[in-house]
């Protein structure tokens, strides 16, 4: 009897362990796809930043988001992650042992340690994605240098700053507001598209997008079908970064980055929905298919914050508004304060992006947090405001400083002939297929 | 440098040189080469422009 027993409890033992390696690996095979999908929307992003420049500037704009990707990966290594774990309750704690220093045996090859690797090559996807949304604002007139301290900011510094406080198990938003932002609306989206308003001030408009009268021109995009089709992969990228802000546990309940019960099954739900509302939104405000896809993204964003409790027509209906929103409010930037965002990301993310952070606390105050405050709109508006300052002051006064020293902005000489002649030793369309104008040699339409 | 372990028998950090010095040196010369490579390309990229004034 006693050998059955101790047979028994081996046997018991072994499955145990058994069950715990199934749960790292599990999750590090998790995290490793969703990282994997949310290259995918970086894919999307060169594609549509592309397609969306003149044909002068195609491959520039292309080497500036491909850089801003591979300038944001080592400074996150370098401190970004450091960033995120010593500053959930402020400014960074350079006291606190949280392990994400770069020299720490947490941050390299360890059998102890399962999870850091894959969690700050997931956090570092979402950096170079904060960094693209700001590329695609700036092109066409942007220097390159200023632009990849611009983007090391945002991606490395200022970004996961703000995650630290508004997507972070013990982010002060959380422990004294209460706050809520599943899809990462916050600190994500509307830090970045306002980071790329302040810089976008500095920086000014293209050439000839205004008029002397104030009125806009429409600076054609070269490759219109490139940048929806890129905003297409995009969106593919996106079940990547939305699985990647779900905390598996291995217990048999998902929770969100804040600690609460969800289930992919809520995310499956919502995130069709408000992409399906988002381009018809688009779709309604205009008939543009650059702007259906690009509402399709505003329109997640829109429900971003809620896409783990939201009814699923409620996350269709956000999403609508969220497709109106975004071309609505770029026209808005553009023709009340001459504001030349390229792509429109400033309203696309930023404000379908408060939108959303808002729209949560309307809709989805009271669910309980645990030890901390409930959801509530106070909780949401304190929130948004936050993100929209952390964003906004430091892309301000930093593309300042480099507009004196004489780095944000290509001379005029150059962004007339074009980028691309001036600065990359290859042509994008070696085959001849030069546009009705000319390579490089209007500025404007009317010329 | 090389292998910070002699067995795979409770084993952490296991990457090159760990617990000495050389990461150290290695973190030292990857920023140095991020720092380095946007002055190059700031100054490459000066220097295009004014080749096509």
């Amino acid at each position: 009897m006693e050998e059955q027993l101790a047979e028994l409890a081996a046997k018991v033992a072994a499955m145990e362990e058994g069950t715990g390696w199934s749960t790292s690996v599990n999750m590090e095979v998790f995290y490793w796809w969703c990282t994997a999908l949310m290259f995918i929307i970086h894919a999307g992003f060169l594609g549509y930043e592309m397609g969306a420049s003149r044909k002068k500037n195609v491959l520039a704009s292309g080497m500036k988001n491909i850089l801003a990707f591979a300038f944001v990966i080592p400074t996150f290594f370098f401190f970004g992650w450091w960033i995120y774990l010593a500053s959930p309750g402020g400014l960074p704690d350079f006291s606190a042992e949280t392990g994400g220093a770069p020299w720490s045996d947490a941050m390299g090859p360890n059998l102890q340690d399962n999870a850091t690797g894959i969690f700050w090559a997931a956090f570092t996807l979402f950096a170079a994605t904060t960094a693209s949304i700001f590329s695609g604002a700036v092109i066409e007139r942007i220097k390159l240098s200023g632009f990849i301290i611009l983007a090391i900011l945002l991606g490395s510094v200022v970004w996961i700053l703000g995650a630290s406080w508004a997507w972070h198990g013990d982010g002060w938003l959380l422990t004294e507001f209460g706050w809520h932002d599943f899809g990462a609306a916050g600190c994500v989206h509307m830090i970045a598209a306002f980071f790329a308003l302040g810089v976008l001030i500095n920086l000014g408009p293209r050439i000839g997008k205004f008029n002397a009268d104030g009125t806009a021109n429409d600076l054609c995009p070269h490759n219109v079908p490139l940048a929806v089709f890129g905003l297409m992969v995009l969106i593919v990228g996106f079940f990547g970064f939305l699985g990647g802000c779900i905390i598996y546990n291995g217990t048999g309940q998902w929770t969100t980055i804040f600690g609460n019960p969800a289930t992919l099954s809520a995310i499956g739900f919502n995130t069709l929905m408000c992409f399906a509302g988002g381009i018809i939104g688009g779709w309604l405000a205009g008939r543009d298919p650059f702007w259906m896809m690009s509402g399709a993204l505003a329109g997640i964003f829109a429900a971003a914050s809620g896409l783990d409790v939201y009814w699923p027509p409620l996350a269709f209906l956000l999403g609508l508004c969220g497709g109106i929103i975004a071309p609505v409010g770029a026209k808005w930037l553009e023709r009340t304060f001459k504001i030349d965002d390229a792509v429109g990301a400033v309203s696309v993310h930023g404000f379908a992006g408060a939108f959303g952070v808002i729209a949560f606390g309307v809709f989805a105050s009271g669910y309980p947090n645990g030890d901390y405050p409930d959801t509530n709109l106070l909780g949401q508006v304190i929130g948004a405001v936050v993100m929209a300052v952390l964003g906004f002051v430091p892309g301000y006064v930093v593309s300042y400083v480099l507009k004196m020293v004489g780095l944000l902005r290509i001379p005029e000489h150059v962004e007339i002939m074009g980028m691309d002649l001036a600065e990359v030793p290859v042509s994008a369309y070696p085959e001849g297929m030069e546009t009705s104008f000319g390579r490089g040699a209007y500025a404007t339409p009317a010329q | 440098m090389g292998s910070p372990i002699d067995s795979w028998e409770g084993a952490g950090a296991i990457f090159t040189g760990a617990g000495g010095a050389t990461p150290g040196i290695l973190l030292f010369l990857a920023v140095a080469a991020v720092v380095g490579a946007i002055a190059y390309g700031a100054m490459q990229e000066e220097t295009a422009h004014k080749e096509k004034k």
